[in-house]
């Protein structure tokens, strides 16, 4: 009997190791168009298995995964694996690695996990990612873990479409910034919040150096989410309990700040891959970072709240661990914004390049922004004090040096193992990453993904990236299917991550041994970046065709779509004088200008101006273009116009191609010179969208036709603005504008 | 006469309170029960909560009781108390965060009733987590003797980093006991050694710290008492790395040296004026 027994537990336990060490996971997943309702209005959305975020998938080690994506959308969509490490063929960005999940079909995603940690999963087409795309994907260690855990998933929301909030950025328009402002006052950081400041001669500096308000992050968002809700109660932790919290950052476009009220945090892993415990009191998840960390329940009858607040604070999101009266985490103030602004002109040169000023930058561990947190630099009042005892030059911008808040920075992060690269040659590439803030365009040394070809490389070298950021905004750098090391000074011990975060102005060092095959994508994960063109893609050189893509040449011009795409914005003045708008239709380099001018009677007479140019450079600047006008006026007997130089017109109807160039001054005044083939000359200055107040915007405009502008505009709505204005053809004119 | 005075201003705080409650619609009235003590914190709390249109809150002194009322499709009980708590005020639902307590004025420091004490547990893991272990367990008490004369270090570093001589006071004398108290029969041969050395400096450094009232004299001591401690640390087991700082500042510029368990760097000898100033020259483990 007992012979059978231990037979019969023989057995199992053999089949148990078996299944343990080759056991094939299956999923399976239904992405469904939805509706959802976060803050009051029904909205379109992704759901998953009827669920936002996607279902968390859990494996171990050793396992198979076998995932079925069915798409019963109407349109196509892709799967990629964050972090994983996989064959090319499975990374799945659509067009570059695998095919696109077309509407009603079936993809079927299969490779075997060769890593344990925490990772994500979301689409990779368009910007599906926004909307509800996104989950998390635990490799669970093959032995027991003592701890028990949990997974957050941070995303954002917006009642904006993607699609909008993406034209939007591209038009430079500023709603986002008048929605903050109702949250939190002085976020438009207009003339009047800077008046009220005591910052004036600050803004007029930041205006001069032709920047617009300091935007920490570019979208409003309506809602922050944890695993789809605002606040999630995690009850079944006890006190006394240490549980390991798996946090993933699957926003489109927010870093998050994580604060605990139960004391420090204690990260353990980043990007998946164990790091040496490091014990701090708060730390920034940049977008599509994980972190995991270990937190303490330190005490009964309370739930303590863990928060991640988004960079610019407007909002946070919450998970209670614990059961009992709510012990809350302390908010972190708003920002101050003006002391950003000060320090942005302090860097910024007229060029647009910006100057460290001798700091050598890396690592997150200067932080330009500390200047605007108040818990580092104290409150607005104290602010001459902290000038005088701030230690020395070096730490002016040390957030673990100006206070005693650990902060956690990529210098801190030491790998448990040795991670030295094979012995090899290496490959060197220097990046610069670039962006134009008024024109939303976002590249590395001003080239998008479609204007590059792919950077080869060679299977068993090492290749090490320089990357400086030179640009005004962070930006986190991704790697499909590979980990770097961060050159961080911890020598052979350097950690491994597959998303780095770049401050402005830093310069960070990554490597890593190139062990796979195919075409590997590199991209800032800032959603809008990428889109915009923000990335480059690695190829190895003789690398076997990939079944997944049978036309890759067709294929890949697929993929460059994306940031060759062109923006249209629509603008006019309906008002009791006339007509007066303007349209375009741009992408990165080229832009289709329309204005026009259209009275009420022929004797305001109707103008249309085009124009169709590029912009030069990577400020983007200069913008030389070619047009044409139309006008058709009707004039007194007579009546002759001159203009400065002393050319006339008397025409009634006036057609005429011309030759011009428009530059960006200082100040964001649009300098305007043409020829025309009736040999007139014209030359114009404009600027547009002076921030008054929150909601006040002015315009002014005149040129050497002795023509004239000066208007106000009042912002009621997204696209609607009431608007004054004087005009010298017209007189005055009052009614409302609308923008699309 | 004082009963009617009373009196009057009952019936007046009523009608007030009906005339802003007319304004609030879809009106729901609960009662919440808020620490506090004083007519400060009264008015702290009612602020903090009220809102036109939209909430109301009278909060009683003696009961720390406090009628609420608010309109139940704009707002709710959770927003409201949560705003209290962010001023500084526990409630039945939210703990206020622990810096909005201590901003609070002397006379609004009410106790803290709502706080549950942390459990012996979580104290024990958590320190796990920075790599000390208190003598929860029988076996190691051997080296838990030198591991809490340790604790007793940093903690007299902490206070010094916090340029505060108060402090630093208090914790050279709890340093200076644990030194007293030391029994050298069950130190190891080599901690043996090195102690026979450095306990009858350990002792007067110590002393001298918290008879002390100036912070910049305790720093001179405890740059001596630090050399001590690191002759003392080489020798002795460690369950977490300690990480040996300098400053080359300090001393007239001959520089001076610290221990500590974070490998950021918190300048002991110089505080917030040059929080930052040194780096690590030695990691022991």
């Amino acid at each position: 009997m007992s012979y059978i027994k231990i037979i019969v537990i023989f057995i199992a336990l053999l089949l148990c190791n078996h299944l343990f060490a080759q056991k094939r996971v299956r999923y399976d997943l239904y992405v469904r168009d939805t509706v959802v309702n976060y803050s009051g209005k029904d909205r379109m959305a992704y759901s998953v298995n009827g669920q936002i975020p996607m279902p968390e998938l859990h494996f171990t080690e050793g396992d198979t995964a076998e995932v079925h994506i069915h798409n019963e959308l109407n349109t196509e969509t892709s799967i990629h694996w964050h972090g994983l490490i996989l064959s090319n063929e499975q990374d799945g960005v659509p067009y570059l690695t695998t095919a696109p999940i077309k509407a009603h079909n079936t993809h079927i995603y299969q490779f075997p996990l060769v890593q344990n940690g925490t990772y994500w999963y979301h689409s990779h087409t368009g910007l599906q990612e926004q909307i509800g795309m996104y989950g998390a994907f635990i490799i669970h260690k093959r032995e027991q873990q003592l701890l028990p855990e949990y997974t957050m998933i941070l995303s954002d929301w917006t009642d904006m479409k993607p699609f909008e909030v993406h034209r939007r950025l591209h038009s430079a328009n500023d709603w986002s910034a008048i929605k903050k402002a109702k949250i939190q006052r002085g976020a438009a950081q207009s003339y009047a919040d800077a008046i009220r400041e005591g910052s004036l001669g600050v803004k007029f500096v930041n205006e001069w150096k032709r920047m617009l308000a300091m935007d920490v992050s570019d979208v409003y968002y309506d809602k922050f989410l944890t695993n789809g809700k605002v606040e999630v109660a995690a009850p079944q932790f006890k006190a006394g309990e240490k549980v390991r919290l798996r946090i993933i950052n699957g926003s489109a476009s927010t870093y998050f700040w994580l604060n605990y009220a139960g004391g420090k945090i204690t990260v353990v892993a980043s990007d998946g891959i164990d790091v040496e415990p490091v014990e701090v009191d708060r730390m920034i998840i940049a977008v599509s970072e994980i972190y995991d960390v270990i937190v303490t329940i330190p005490a009964e009858n309370t739930a303590f709240e863990f928060t991640a607040t988004s960079e610019d604070r407007i909002r946070s999101t919450s998970l209670w661990l614990g059961k009992g009266v709510k012990q809350l985490a302390s908010p972190l103030k708003p920002l101050k914004y003006f002391e950003g602004m000060k320090m942005m002109n302090g860097m910024m040169k007229m060029s647009g390049n910006l100057d460290d000023m001798g700091m050598n930058m890396s690592l997150q561990q200067m932080d330009m922004n500390v200047v605007m947190y108040p818990e580092i630099t104290g409150e607005k009042a104290d602010r001459k004090k902290s000038d005088k005892t701030q230690s020395s030059k070096e730490n002016q911008y040390n957030s673990n040096a100006l206070s005693d808040i650990v902060t956690l920075n990529y210098a801190m992060l030491k790998s448990p193992v040795k991670t030295t690269l094979p012995q090899a040659p290496t490959k060197l590439l220097h990046f610069v990453l670039t962006g134009n803030m008024n024109r939303y365009v976002w590249s590395l040394d001003n080239k998008t993904v479609s204007e590059t070809d792919k950077i080869m490389i060679k299977k068993g070298e090492n290749v090490r990236i320089v990357l400086y950021n030179n640009s005004m905004m962070r930006h986190p750098m991704h790697l499909h299917g590979h980990f770097f090391r961060i050159v961080n000074g911890q020598g052979e011990y350097a950690p491994l991550k597959n998303v780095l975060d770049i401050m402005p102005m830093e310069t960070d060092t990554i490597e890593f041994a190139a062990t796979e095959s195919g075409d590997w994508f590199f991209h800032c994960h800032i959603l809008y970046h990428m889109m915009s063109g923000m990335g480059r893609i690695f190829s190895y050189e003789n690398s076997p065709p990939n079944p997944q893509l049978p036309h890759p040449e067709k294929s890949i011009r697929k993929l460059y779509k994306d940031d060759r795409e062109f923006h249209f914005m629509f603008q006019n003045d309906f008002a009791s004088n006339g007509n007066d708008g303007e349209m375009m239709y741009m992408n990165t380099r080229y832009n289709l200008q329309a204005e026009w001018r259209l009275g009420y009677h022929d004797m305001h007479g109707y103008e249309i101006e085009t124009h169709f140019g590029r912009y030069i450079g990577k400020m983007q600047y200069l913008f030389p273009y070619i047009g044409f006008d139309y006008r058709y006026r009707k004039m007194g007997i007579d009546e002759v116009e001159e203009n400065i130089f002393g050319q006339k017109n008397t025409k009634d109807i006036r057609r005429a191609l011309c030759i011009g160039v428009q530059y960006t001054l200082p100040f964001l005044i649009m300098a305007d010179a043409r020829f025309d083939s009736d040999g007139k000359v014209r030359l114009q200055f404009m600027r547009e969208d002076i921030p008054i107040s929150k909601r006040l915007r002015m315009h002014l405009m005149g040129n050497s036709d002795l023509e004239y502008m000066a208007g106000l505009k009042y912002v009621l709505g997204k696209s609607i603005a009431l608007s004054a204005h004087y005009d010298s053809d017209m007189g005055f004119g009052g009614g409302f504008t609308f923008t699309y | 006469m004082k009963s009617y005075l009373k009196l009057l201003i009952g019936s007046t705080c009523i009608l007030f309170q009906t005339a802003c409650n007319g304004k609030i619609n879809n009106a729901k009235t609960v009662t919440v029960s808020i620490n506090g003590n004083c007519e400060m914190c009264k008015e702290t709390i009612e602020k903090a909560a009220n809102k036109k249109n939209m909430a109301e809150l009278v909060w009683n002194i003696d009961t720390k009781i406090a009628q609420l009322t608010y309109d139940s499709i704009k707002t709710n009980r959770d927003e409201i108390l949560k705003r209290v708590a962010y001023a500084g005020y526990d409630n039945e639902l939210f703990l206020a965060p622990d810096d909005a307590y201590s901003k609070l004025p002397s006379c609004c420091k009410y106790e803290r009733t709502g706080k549950t004490k942390p459990v012996e547990s979580a104290i024990v893991k958590s320190e796990v987590v920075s790599g000390v272990k208190k003598d929860s367990v029988v076996q190691v008490v051997k080296s838990n003797q030198l591991q809490s004369l340790f604790n007793a270090y940093f903690e007299l570093k902490n206070a010094l980093v916090k340029t505060n001589s108060d402090s630093a006071a208090v914790k050279a004398k709890l340093f200076s006991n644990l030194v007293a108290n030391i029994d050298m029969t069950t130190l190891e041969s080599k901690e043996h050694v090195v102690w026979m050395k450095v306990y009858k400096s350990l002792t007067t450094s110590a002393e001298s710290i918290g008879k002390s009232k100036d912070v910049e004299a305790q720093r001179v001591i405890f740059m001596a008492l630090s050399k001590d401690m690191y002759d003392l640390i080489k020798v002795a087991k460690l369950d977490k790395p300690v990480y040996y700082q300098h400053c080359p500042m300090y001393n007239d510029g001959k520089g001076a040296n610290w221990l500590s368990l974070e490998n950021a760097v918190k300048n002991p000898y110089y505080g917030s004026q040059m929080l930052n100033c040194g780096k690590t020259v030695e990691v022991i483990k």
